[in-house]
């Protein structure tokens, strides 16, 4: 993998900034924008609706779209395919169409983004419950696992600190114990190799923005048979066959789960990401920020003011170098970083709240890598982070 | 500390710009919060405090280092310097609203901000005088009013420029307000190094006076300045028809003109003005108390006030 070669894809790279908050959101590639502006430019119409050539045009893209991502996640159906806004929609989207019952809990870790939170939060009001196991820890998984247990909800790869769970493992007990798995693949799709067929994992929801692809797409993958039975969540247009005054009868998945008219020129510049990063190698993207992130944790990683979240060991971090310095606010570190060197990370709880709450920490500054980061990139990142280091 | 600073720095932006108004009303919120003894949890302090050590540490560690240990302490000194400069600038306004100026009766002469609200300026004379100054007199200069009056107010004016054309207007105000309890002289002091014709105007009232019509021919020379002159007509002939239209004798007055019979008496006047202290026109003498510019009525009528009630 040629990172300097892949960096003249992403024009916003020759403008000074270091970008190393990609955890959030990946910068788009030319070949994305591209697509988007296609687009706009050649056949901007609706598609799966009208007849016309423009439209068809449409409908072929979308499927080609569809496809690309099928081949990617090695579903074993197209139809298993759900364009949504992003993994909130898609954790939702599963929350409110399961037919989950008074009594029923929901697993989930103790690392969770709020949107794998939240959503079981408020079904606490129907009588489902969710409870809590220890992020990564099988015996505490394996002990929490009972009969009630309907789905574990969980994370893949965290976003605070980059660490994973053994999720292979963890699917293989949750179905033997009857209970279906969705996984949070946000941070882990874009980054690393996952095949949906070998996980066997039921339901898989990831982001666009931070695979290269466009804000405001993601990708629900559910295995079809399971599909099949969920309700819909959001109904209306291009959802139904047909209906009356009294009833509808919806179209099989995934147009059942997408209703309205969807964001073509994100599912086209989605499609076009994935293929992106399958040309670059799945395997290779981690491999090069594992390598990036070794090399910042052994300049850093001892430093006595330095606590990092997530342990001393980059390959278990992948690509993210979360970390406190003592006796500073994460956000005054961040914002110092933006003004002296011109580099982007993120600061703060991102948004997992609850762990930093029950860790008693405000949060932490969070360095995440992506392939088109170089060793100049983490070089000036330490460096700076060193003069940080000088101020308190 | 630094949330009042962002606020007034942001407050003002905020008049011009729509952008800065949501950080106006962030640091307002700061500061009440601040105020009314609680935690700011805007975080503004935090983002201003990081943003300007980050832009410091991009050029020298070790004073990003200072300020950042510093930092409140630089805030404190900022909020003091900003509040003294505060209540000076009130004290300026307070002083200009009575005086004209911003430092008081006795500081007439110095620069003053708020003179550029009314437009207030005076022709400044390129080299100015060294050494002790001397009171200027009337002379044997042309004057309104009465000869002893208590309060005597002498005018180093130049007919060319367009403040001492300006201040005609008060000075015609004050003449009728005061009339008897004051005397105006008008001494010429022409800036022929700003305004080449100066000299010429001067002696041509000098001229005018010999008719005993100065003050008429003084009046027009200020009304119907240079600029109202038509392209045809060039400078001298506008000074003759002012003449003409004044009634003067233009037998005498050409043949003084050309003679150049007052060149003398102008120059005695200007550098009379010079030895005391005059370095722009207008500049009055209110027994011996200076006010430069065409100043607002107030500015003239507090000293006249003050030197009538001694």
């Amino acid at each position: 993998m040629n990172a300097e070669k892949i960096r003249k894809d992403f024009p916003i790279l020759s403008k000074g900034v270091i970008y190393l908050d990609n955890a959030c959101q990946t910068l788009r590639p030319v070949q994305v924008i591209d697509k988007i502006n296609e687009y706009y430019n050649d056949y901007p119409v609706c598609g799966g609706r009208s007849y016309h050539k423009l439209s068809k045009r449409v409908d072929e893209e979308v499927t080609n779209a569809r496809r690309i991502i099928q081949k990617f996640f090695n579903a074993k159906k197209v139809q298993e395919i759900i364009f949504t806004r992003n993994t909130t929609e898609g954790i939702n989207l599963i929350a409110n169409s399961l037919s989950l019952q008074e009594g029923d809990i929901v697993l989930i870790s103790d690392k969770e983004h709020n949107s794998n939170l939240i959503p079981w939060q408020i079904l606490n009001s129907k009588g489902i419950k969710h409870e809590i196991f220890e992020f990564g820890n099988i015996e505490d998984f394996k002990s929490k696992l009972n009969s009630s247990v309907k789905l574990v909800s969980t994370v893949q790869t965290s976003n605070l600190d980059g660490t994973s769970q053994p999720v292979e493992e963890m699917i293989k007990l949750a179905h033997a114990n009857g209970s279906l798995v969705l996984l949070d693949g946000a941070q882990s799709a874009p980054h690393k190799p996952v095949d949906v067929q070998k996980l066997d994992v039921d339901f898989f929801s990831c982001s666009g923005h931070k695979m290269t692809g466009p804000s405001g797409t993601g990708i629900l993958y559910g295995k079809y048979s399971l599909l099949e039975k969920l309700k819909p969540f959001l109904v209306g247009g291009d959802t139904v066959e047909e209906t009356t005054y009294e009833k509808c009868k919806f179209l099989p998945p995934p147009e059942k789960f997408e209703a309205g008219l969807q964001n073509y020129a994100g599912i086209m510049g989605l499609g076009e990401a994935v293929k992106y990063l399958s040309k670059i190698g799945m395997k290779n993207i981690i491999a090069h920020e594992i390598e990036l992130n070794k090399r910042i944790t052994e300049k850093l990683g001892n430093h006595e003011k330095i606590e990092i979240i997530g342990g001393l060991n980059a390959e278990e971090r992948g690509g993210i170098f979360s970390f406190n310095i003592k006796n500073m606010d994460p956000h005054e570190v961040a914002i110092i970083l933006d003004n002296s060197a011109n580099i982007a990370v993120r600061s703060g709880a991102h948004c997992c709240h609850s762990w930093f709450n029950k860790h008693n920490l405000k949060g932490s500054v969070r360095a995440s890598l992506y392939c088109y980061n170089t060793e100049e990139d983490v070089d000036k990142f330490v460096e700076e982070i060193e003069k940080v280091l000088l101020l308190c | 500390m630094i949330c009042i600073l962002t606020l007034v720095v942001f407050g003002v932006l905020a008049i011009f710009s729509a952008s800065h108004r949501p950080l106006a009303k962030e640091a307002f919120e700061c500061v009440f919060l601040r105020l009314t003894l609680r935690k700011c949890r805007t975080g503004l302090d935090t983002k201003v405090k990081s943003s300007i050590v980050g832009r410091i540490m991009g050029k020298s560690p070790f004073a990003a280092k200072i300020t950042y240990k510093y930092f409140e302490v630089f805030s404190w000194v900022l909020v003091i310097l900003m509040v003294a400069s505060l209540a000076y600038s009130v004290y300026g306004g307070y002083n200009y609203s009575l005086y004209g100026n911003c430092y008081g009766p006795e500081e007439i002469n110095a620069f003053c901000i708020y003179n550029a609200l009314e437009g207030e300026t005076f022709t400044e004379l390129q080299t100015k005088v060294s050494g002790e100054l001397e009171k200027p007199t009337a002379d044997d200069d042309p004057y309104l009013g009465k000869d002893d009056a208590k309060v005597e107010i002498i005018e180093f004016g130049c007919y060319s420029c367009p403040y001492s054309r300006q201040a005609q207007s008060t000075v015609n105000e004050i003449v009728q307000k005061y009339g008897n309890q004051i005397k105006l002289v008008f001494r010429d002091f022409p800036i022929d190094t700003i305004h080449s014709r100066a000299s010429l105007h001067a002696e041509a009232a000098n001229c005018a006076l010999e008719q005993d019509k100065f003050w008429e021919y003084h009046k027009k020379l200020f009304t119907e300045h240079e600029l109202c002159t038509s392209a045809e007509e060039n400078h001298l002939e506008h000074i003759v028809r002012l003449a003409q239209e004044t009634g003067l004798n233009m037998k005498q007055f050409s043949s003084c003109l050309k003679e150049r019979k007052y060149k003398e008496e102008v120059k005695t006047d200007f550098n009379d003005g010079i030895k005391a202290g005059v370095h722009g026109t207008p500049t009055f003498f209110i027994n011996g108390r200076t006010i430069i510019g065409p100043k607002p009525i107030r500015a003239f009528e507090k000293i006249i006030d003050e030197e009538l009630s001694k």
